[in-house]
């Protein structure tokens, strides 16, 4: 069974989750406090250029198919992972109705660079082209069904952080008149909420199937 | 199973339509008024205890009856004769500017007379606060009357009725005075009997700019030399007019303006000439308008009407005109009644307004704010039963002033106390030798007077008429119910369905525990529901619709993508791809595509539904409250007119490409078929035409060629409609060809080419035509959209026709309605009544009539929920019925509700399930502070949607049924010859 070899453990997960997470903080560190909202697009670029090595580096060493590909094929994978999750990232948001004026440019930029390291990045590191693997992370049935920790391990983040940001969506069109409320400030806001339950969702279904998994070969 | 859901619906539907008119019943009731007229006790205190209101003195003559109540008010009338001047749609800042600022210079210039007036002090000049909703009839009443009439006037905008409450112009008829009428016909209808001459125009004849004012002009010389009557009203409508067609800039509006300010000039030359100067005119309009010229709704650019008086009261020797002084609309009914000397109208809640008294002296004003308090003081006690003002009196001295705390019955007390004991003392220093002294008393009279009537005023304006509650909570108990039969009815089909279909299908993709696509429907309702509590979401409800429309989209297109991986993975895909090609008729089978073209086309379909949606969503971006954000529709409106009607025409010519390739997938290409798209083409060049002559006449008032193409045009489409209605199951062949050769028998599968055929074509005739049609209605900007919901309809179809097992139909069927409430919002609809497209109501209809200008108003309106439906049509004709296959031999009521009872049922399910919680949501918000501007609109679009969805499941049912049947009679038929 290839799930034998490929296997990571329990802790290699979480210690890749409090790397990446440590990414988010140091960028939320140099921003310093409310940045995002007084100039998301400094706030969001600092995000993406402190979380892009860490999570590149941390899901390519974590890669499946570790004979066949080396590191550095890996990383590979992850740069070019970037740009193309950050135009798919793109392409939902606009079209779920995010501004395309000229002043929203580079902030969306930014932004979908940023989802595509929450969401498409740690894919296209760990899996690459393995078909199945996708249909795995486009599909919720990993909630039902007990596979790999690896899927775990993507998918409730990148779920996660898709979800929160359409939820993180909902607020705009209240007459708050808060500055948060712009574009794309509370998506922001809502993908990493969502990213950081989705980790820990991911840690402790990791942590349920290992107990199965224990289980049944006792 | 069928006749038993149809028996639950139509119970559900009736349950629902009873729950719904109890409701309109209860909430928007008829304003409880004081019955009668003010008579002379409106000139004495108002005694406490029971009111009044039965007793009747007998009427006396004219004359006598002027004299009593001259001599009982103590003060000789100001004027002898009012000449009332509406200029229908005027907002006050075209004269009076915004902000302590004068308006623009343009404007000060096309009025030239009025400013010269203003800027002489001969005229006093109010911002008068026009009360929702801004149209033209409730507004007249509110003038004349002083009161505000219940929320429902709106819809008896459009059918007029005689005022029966007690105002200012039967006040002054019944003092015998001769009373004269030119302009709005509202006016004739609203007093039938009153005017002794009088020339009516109709209001609702909108592109007419020039006809309507010469129409009142024209009568001008000879009325203001005739002596014979005292109040003359003119009623002008041409302002509004220009407004409705080109918006607050219009070319046209400064030399209407222009026109307006020759008439005040010509007036006022004549009323100075007048003996003794006993002539009040006075200048008002109705209500204001939006940037974009419509009006009936509650912004400040609407409610911002005019009041403008001019008459020897007024001058003074300093004045700032441009001070933005505030006033109510309903202010004018004191006022004139109190200036004219006639008792002020029973239920009155205006405030005789100061800058009009100027001529007056001191003891005359208090008399005046004395007889209007005195009146509003009968109208609270009609409000709160136990209101005495000896009371009042009485219990002031025991009182500790602390009015924070009391209740408003108390502060209303107190402050009239106030008002009467220092005009008492006022009354008291009469005789006062020090000047000062005396005016001292008499500004702290005047203050306490005022400050009073204006807390009387806004607490009787505001007050909340009582709704019966227990009415309106069974009016809500029969909506759930019905709720609950649809819901229970769809349960129970779709428990039935899933059972019958575990055993066919036990391995396909449809048997996952839960799909995204039905969570997020499940969830997205639950939201919406939830969204319609804050006044916000109902103002911007457009984000929400165009939200959810997108993510169901999104998700269908993770849902192709997944299963197009899962497809290329071999062992898994032949399953799936085996099923689609037994017996379908679908755009996919018409151009025998493989499987790989297949996945490219499923994806172009999304795509393109989620692009145009975009589109469609940036065409019109604000709702109510962020109107002036930049889109395309204003950035079109700016530029030239050949754009727009460039646009108009490629997005016409795309239609009629659209449906003529969606023809060609027919593979029958009999002559029936060219024929009916050769009545398309004409159609489509008929629009062509009124597309270009209307480009010219825009700025002419009627062009008749115009009317008659677009009449042409709905002869031509409603008899090419029925007749493909009617015709089309008659001319398909009941088997298909290749099926009747390979197996002479009548199996079911064949059988039901031939129904799909003529659905088919009925179906994508009905989307095609409304399309046109409504590229006739709607205003020129909204062109493409309309074609892009027109593609989106199409596009979706071919998607689900593409692959079957993706989606449960009946998650088809909701995409389907999202995509209607998205467009809805698209083309520039919001929840206002101010959205409502007043000028395409006449397109080509020659004399007015109220039901033809409401049913092509209620079609512009909901030009995109209705594509929607009759998309369905041809989405039905698409959708495969899977197990026929399994019946032994031909049963056409199964197929019959295989194919419409989910269509049918959810489009109703969900406008319940939207109906009943909105329902819900006002009553709980029944004391909002936006429950008239908000919440009250927004429920009359929520009724007028479920008109919509009745027409559109109607039409659906009624097209299903009607081919059924007839594909039975010919299969009977056919059986018969051929034994
Ligand atoms: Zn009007
Ligand atoms: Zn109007």
């Amino acid at each position: 069974m290839r799930a034998e070899f490929s296997q990571i453990s329990a802790l290699t997960a979480a210690a890749a989750h409090v790397l990446c997470f440590a990414g988010l903080a140091a960028a939320h560190a140099l921003a310093g406090r409310g940045a995002l909202v007084s100039d998301p697009a400094l706030a969001l670029r600092l995000v993406v250029v402190c979380e892009a090595p860490i999570v590149i580096a941390v899901f390519s060493y974590l890669r499946r198919d570790t004979q066949s590909c080396s590191f550095f094929k890996a990383v590979a994978r992850g740069l070019i992972g970037l740009p193309v999750g950050a135009f798919l990232n793109a392409f939902g948001a606009i079209v779920l109705g995010a501004p395309v004026g000229i002043k929203y440019w580079i902030a969306t930029i930014y932004w979908s660079l940023a989802m595509s390291l929450l969401t498409f990045v740690p894919a296209a590191c760990v899996f690459g082209t393995s078909k199945i693997d996708w249909q795995n992370v486009l599909s919720h049935s990993i909630y039902f069904t007990p596979i790999d920790v690896e899927n775990y391990m993507i998918s409730a983040p990148c779920h996660g952080a898709v979800l929160g940001a359409w939820l993180g969506a909902w607020p705009m069109p209240l007459d708050w008149e808060r500055p948060w409320q712009e574009w794309p400030i509370c998506v922001t806001y809502g993908a990493v909420a969502g990213y950081l339950v989705g980790m820990s969702v991911s840690l402790v279904l990791i942590a349920v199937h290992k107990r199965r998994v224990r289980a049944k070969t006792d | 199973m069928g006749a038993a859901v149809a028996g639950w619906t139509v119970a559900a539907v009736l349950l629902q339509v009873a729950g719904l008119s109890l409701f309109l019943y209860g909430f928007f009731p008829v304003k409880p008024t004081l019955r009668g007229f003010s008579g002379e006790e409106s000139y004495q205190v108002p005694s406490c205890g029971s009111v009044s209101a039965g007793q009747q003195e007998p009427a006396l003559p004219p004359d006598q009856l002027r004299s009593l109540y001259r001599e009982l008010s103590g003060i000789p009338p100001v004027y002898d004769r009012l000449v009332l001047m509406v200029i229908d749609g005027l907002p006050a800042e075209f004269v009076l500017g915004r902000g302590r600022k004068p308006p623009s210079k343009e404007m000060m210039e096309s009025m030239p007379y009025t400013q010269s007036l203003l800027a002489g002090c001969k005229a006093a000049a109010y911002h008068a606060k026009a009360a929702p909703p801004t149209v033209t009839m409730p507004r007249l009443k509110a003038m004349v009357s002083g009161a505000i009439g219940g929320f429902l006037d709106v819809a008896f905008n459009f059918n007029t009725q005689a005022f029966l409450e007690d105002n200012l112009l039967d006040q002054l008829h019944m003092i015998g005075l001769k009373l004269v009428m030119l302009g709005d016909e509202t006016w004739i209808k609203l007093f039938p009997t009153l005017f002794t001459r009088q020339d009516g125009v109709s209001s609702f004849y909108v592109k007419d700019t020039v006809e309507v004012d010469f129409n009142v002009s024209r009568h001008l010389e000879f009325e203001l030399a005739a002596k014979d009557w005292s109040v003359l009203v003119l009623h002008y409508l041409g302002l509004d007019h220009v407004g409705h067609i080109g918006g607050r800039r219009s070319v046209l509006m400064t030399q209407k303006m222009k026109e307006m300010d020759d008439v005040i000039r010509r007036v006022h030359a004549a009323s100075l000439l007048d003996n003794m100067n006993r002539t009040l005119f006075v200048v008002v309009s109705d209500h204001g308008m939006t940037e974009g010229g419509n009006h009936g709704g509650s912004s400040y650019e609407e409610t911002d009407s005019l009041a403008l008086f001019i008459g020897h009261s007024v001058e003074s020797p300093y004045c700032s005109p441009y001070d933005q002084n505030e006033a109510l609309q309903v202010d004018l009914a004191p006022t004139l009644a109190l200036l004219l000397g006639v008792p002020i109208p029973k239920n009155n809640f205006g405030v005789v307004l100061p800058e009009p008294l100027n001529s007056l002296t001191d003891d005359q004003k208090l008399r005046m704010l004395e007889l209007n308090s005195w009146q509003i003081l009968r109208l609270l006690q009609a409000q709160v039963p136990a209101f005495c003002l000896e009371e009042c009196i009485n219990s002031e001295g025991s009182i500790v002033l602390d009015i924070l705390h009391e209740s408003i019955e108390k502060k209303l007390c107190h402050l009239l106390s106030k008002a009467f004991s220092s005009h008492q003392s006022s009354r008291l220093h009469r005789g006062s030798d020090f000047k000062s002294v005396q005016a001292g008393y008499y500004g702290t009279a005047a203050d306490n007077y005022y400050g009073f009537l204006r807390y009387a005023s806004e607490w009787l304006s505001h007050r909340a008429t009582d709704k019966p509650l227990y009415l309106l909570v069974s009016a809500i108990l029969l909506m759930t119910v019905s709720c609950l039969f649809l819901m229970s009815t769809v349960s129970c089909l779709l428990k039935g369905r899933s059972l019958s279909q575990v055993d066919q299908h036990s391995e396909s993709y449809l048997d996952q525990r839960c799909h995204l696509d039905e969570v997020l429907v499940l969830a997205g309702m639950f939201l919406y529901v939830i969204s319609l509590g804050s006044s916000s979401f109902v103002e911007e409800e457009q984000y929400t619709w165009h939200f959810l429309t997108s993510t169901l989209y999104l998700i269908f297109l993770t849902k192709a993508i997944h299963s197009m991986l899962k497809g290329s993975n071999p062992t898994l895909g032949h399953k799936a791809e085996e099923s689609f090609d037994k017996s379908n008729f679908s755009y996919a089978t018409s151009f025998e595509l493989t499987p790989g073209k297949r996945n490219v086309y499923k994806l172009c379909t999304i795509l393109i539904v989620l692009v145009a949606g975009r589109v469609i969503r940036a065409w019109h971006q604000g709702g109510i409250n962020w109107v002036h954000f930049p889109d395309i529709s204003k950035l079109l409106a700016q530029a030239d007119s050949s754009v727009v009607k460039s646009l108009q025409i490629i997005s016409f010519l795309a239609v009629v490409v659209l449906f003529s390739v969606s023809l060609t997938l027919l593979r029958a290409r009999s002559k029936f078929v060219i024929g009916v798209w050769l009545t398309h083409i004409f159609c489509g060049f008929l629009v062509l035409l009124h597309i270009c002559a209307n480009q010219i006449s825009t700025s002419l008032p009627i062009n008749h060629s115009t009317a008659s193409i677009a009449r042409q045009f709905y002869v031509i489409a409603s008899v090419s409609i029925s007749a493909t209605v009617l015709a089309s199951p008659w001319v398909f062949p009941i088997f298909s060809t290749e099926a009747e050769s390979a197996s002479s028998g009548s199996s079911p599968v064949k059988a039901i080419h031939g129904i799909r055929n003529s659905l088919f074509l009925t179906g994508i005739t009905y989307t095609a035509f409304w399309g046109l049609l409504q590229l006739l209605l709607q205003q020129p900007i909204n062109a493409i959209p309309l074609f892009l919901i027109f593609l989106q309809t199409v596009s979706s179809v071919v998607h689900f026709s593409l692959d079957k097992t993706l989606h449960k139909q009946w998650v088809q069927v909701v995409a389907m309605q999202f995509l209607g409430m998205a467009g809805h919002f698209g083309l520039g609809n919001t929840n206002s009544l101010a959205s409502i497209d007043v000028a395409g109501a006449f397109i080509g209809i020659s004399s007015y009539s109220t039901v033809l200008s409401g049913i092509l108003m209620f079609m512009i309106t909901y030009a995109s929920p209705l594509m929607l439906y009759l998309g369905l049509v041809l989405h039905v004709s698409v959708k495969d019925i899977d197990d026929i296959s399994t019946l032994r031999h031909l049963k056409w009521s199964y197929i019959l509700d295989k194919m419409v009872t989910l269509p049918c049922l959810f489009p109703l399910l969900i406008n319940s399930l939207a109906l009943t919680s909105y329902t819900i949501v006002l009553l709980l918000m029944r004391n909002h502070l936006f429950v008239w501007s908000v919440f009250s609109p927004k429920y009359l679009y929520v009724c007028a949607a479920t008109v919509c969805t009745y027409v559109g499941v109607f039409v659906i049912a009624m097209t299903a049924v009607y081919n059924c049947a007839v594909f039975k009679f010919r299969a009977r038929s056919y059986r018969d010859k051929s034994q």
